[in-house]
């Protein structure tokens, strides 16, 4: 990993952020920061909100001996979405769980190679890898609401690691569920059990827990795949409004949904990435022959 | 991994454009018996003309309505898109020129039954005719080629037919000042005119081959902007 002198690093933070009306706007005051463990954070005032940059130089990653993903090189552009296509072991989870370092939790597994948010390396060891995953969120391909809380409790597991108190955290969840567009749904049920709502709801529910805690990122492994129609539409109008506040990358087996909701799209095959463009041109004229195998379905 | 999939998906996407190109086989046997309406004017072969355009209809419908159907079952995209975005354009050409033989075949009758025919204006929309019947061969192969050269030279051989047009146009010019020989040369202007139409519409054809191969639309030659 690379060991630059920690002064040279940036460093993402939110100093003084102004005033705004949005109320959203005000969860820049808890705004999670990465930074390079011992180095104050005290660096010049980024002025408004930050929406997460990520760039990915020379990534592979490992279980054991097998290379699951092959030095990718790849940017993802903030706040916007881009959608990871290709048949199922291409390696796309594995390069999303690399971005907020859920990959090495399981044994045998490693990557190479440099993940930069906003320029940061989130690899470099004297980062707080908990302050990775608060801004690099993820939500999972099933919906797992912890299943002992209540609704409330659930959006506001994370933040209160962070010592808030009740009131802030109220106001944290109520705009964490109007964030989710879930408020109207289970404002008069905060306290039942957050596992009583309906699968829609719960994925919903998981990402006003990852927007509880205000990342920059928002990473989605086939997060519609448990889902109904109704439900996955609705996934879908949320993300189009998230992009606005977060960067999105999702990952997903349904072509249509990639480009219905990705601003680009990449597609991986065998742990490589083959072809990364403009969704509209990924779905009308791609490039490269194996994405247009791929997308019109002659194999997968 | 490569596994072959959709089998069914393609055998059917195959069959269509077949079935899509075959309706210029249609217009193509309309266009020759349009014209031998004219050299012979026979109303009676006009008339065939006219009811057997119902088939060249009927082909449009067919087709248009499974292609519909396949947009909603199988979501096609990339190549696969373009190619039924096309054939969309290309039935609709194809429904436009049997309409134009129909048009030619109800103006024959308006002749009369000798009518003062004169032999080089009616030999030029016979070679005009004949150089369109090139232009709709040329167009099927190219599209099923997807062929953009052979597609691009449609313009060339359509300048051809334009060429015929604007020579029609000046015999009628010419034609005289009796009465019945003008209104005879005015309606074969209409007849030219019409196949100068369907000429415009192979290249129109042509046009979607090289969008169905590059992605790209581009009309081959501009009309409102002819210098460039």
């Amino acid at each position: 990993m690379d060991s630059r002198n920690p002064t040279e690093s940036p460093i993402v933070t939110e100093q003084n952020p102004e005033p705004q009306a949005d109320p959203r706007a005000d969860l820049g005051h808890t705004r999670p920061m990465v930074s390079v463990a011992g180095e104050p954070a005290a660096k010049p005032a980024k002025r408004g909100r930050e929406i997460g940059n990520i760039e990915l130089q020379g990534l592979s990653a490992y279980y054991g001996s097998n290379r699951a993903v092959r030095n990718v090189s790849l940017g993802f552009d903030s706040a916007k979405v881009t959608a990871i296509i290709g048949p199922s072991g291409c390696g796309k989870s594995t390069m999303v769980r690399c971005i907020n370092r859920m990959h090495e939790e399981i044994a045998g597994a490693r990557s190479e190679g440099k993940v930069l948010l906003d320029g940061l390396d989130l690899y470099d060891p004297r980062i707080d890898i908990v302050a990775v995953r608060r801004s690099v969120g993820m939500v999972f391909q099933k919906p797992n609401p912890f299943p002992t809380m209540s609704v409330i409790d659930n959006v506001t597991a994370g933040l209160r690691l962070t010592g808030a108190s009740r009131g802030e955290l109220d106001d944290r969840a109520r705009e964490a569920l109007v964030g989710a567009g879930l408020w109207d749904e289970v404002k008069d049920r905060l306290k039942a059990p957050g596992a009583g709502l309906s699968g829609g709801q719960q994925q919903r529910l998981c990402i006003a827990r990852a927007l509880a805690v205000d990342p920059e990122v928002l990473l989605m492994d086939e997060p519609c795949s448990a889902l109904d129609p109704v439900a996955t539409l609705k996934i879908e109008e949320l993300i189009g409004e998230l992009k606005e506040r977060v960067t999105i990358v999702i990952v997903t087996h349904n072509m249509q949904q990639a480009a219905r909701v990705a601003d680009t799209t990449v597609f991986m095959l065998n742990g490589e990435l083959v072809e990364v463009g403009p969704t509209d041109e990924i779905f009308t004229n791609p490039n490269d022959d194996r994405t247009e195998q791929y997308v019109t379905g002659k194999f997968g | 991994m490569a596994t072959e999939t959709r089998t069914q998906y393609q055998e059917q996407l195959d069959q269509l454009e077949a079935s899509a190109l075959g309706g210029l086989d249609l217009v193509s046997e309309a266009l020759v018996r349009t014209l031998e309406a004219i050299q012979h004017q026979d109303v009676e072969l006009a008339q065939l003309v006219i009811a057997d355009d119902d088939r060249i209809d009927g082909r449009y419908l067919e087709v248009h309505q499974s292609l519909i159907t396949l947009l909603a079952t199988q979501s096609p995209v990339a190549t696969d898109l373009r190619l039924i975005s096309s054939l969309l354009h290309v039935l609709k050409s194809i429904e436009r020129m049997g309409d134009q033989c129909v048009n030619i075949c109800k103006v024959i009758p308006l002749t009369g039954n000798e009518p003062p025919a004169d032999e080089e204006m009616v030999g030029l929309i016979l070679s005009m005719g004949k150089q369109t019947r090139t232009l709709i061969s040329q167009s099927k192969r190219a599209f099923g080629d997807r062929n953009v050269e052979m597609a691009r030279d449609l313009v060339r051989q359509d300048d051809v037919v334009d060429d015929l047009n604007r020579e029609c146009f000046r015999l009628a010019l010419e034609i005289g000042d009796d009465a019945d020989c003008r209104e005879w040369a005015m309606t074969m202007l209409l007849a030219a005119r019409a196949i100068e139409r369907i000429a415009d519409n192979a290249v129109d054809i042509g046009e979607q081959v090289a969008f169905v191969v590059t992605g790209l639309f581009r009309e081959f030659e501009d009309a409102s902007h002819p210098e460039q």
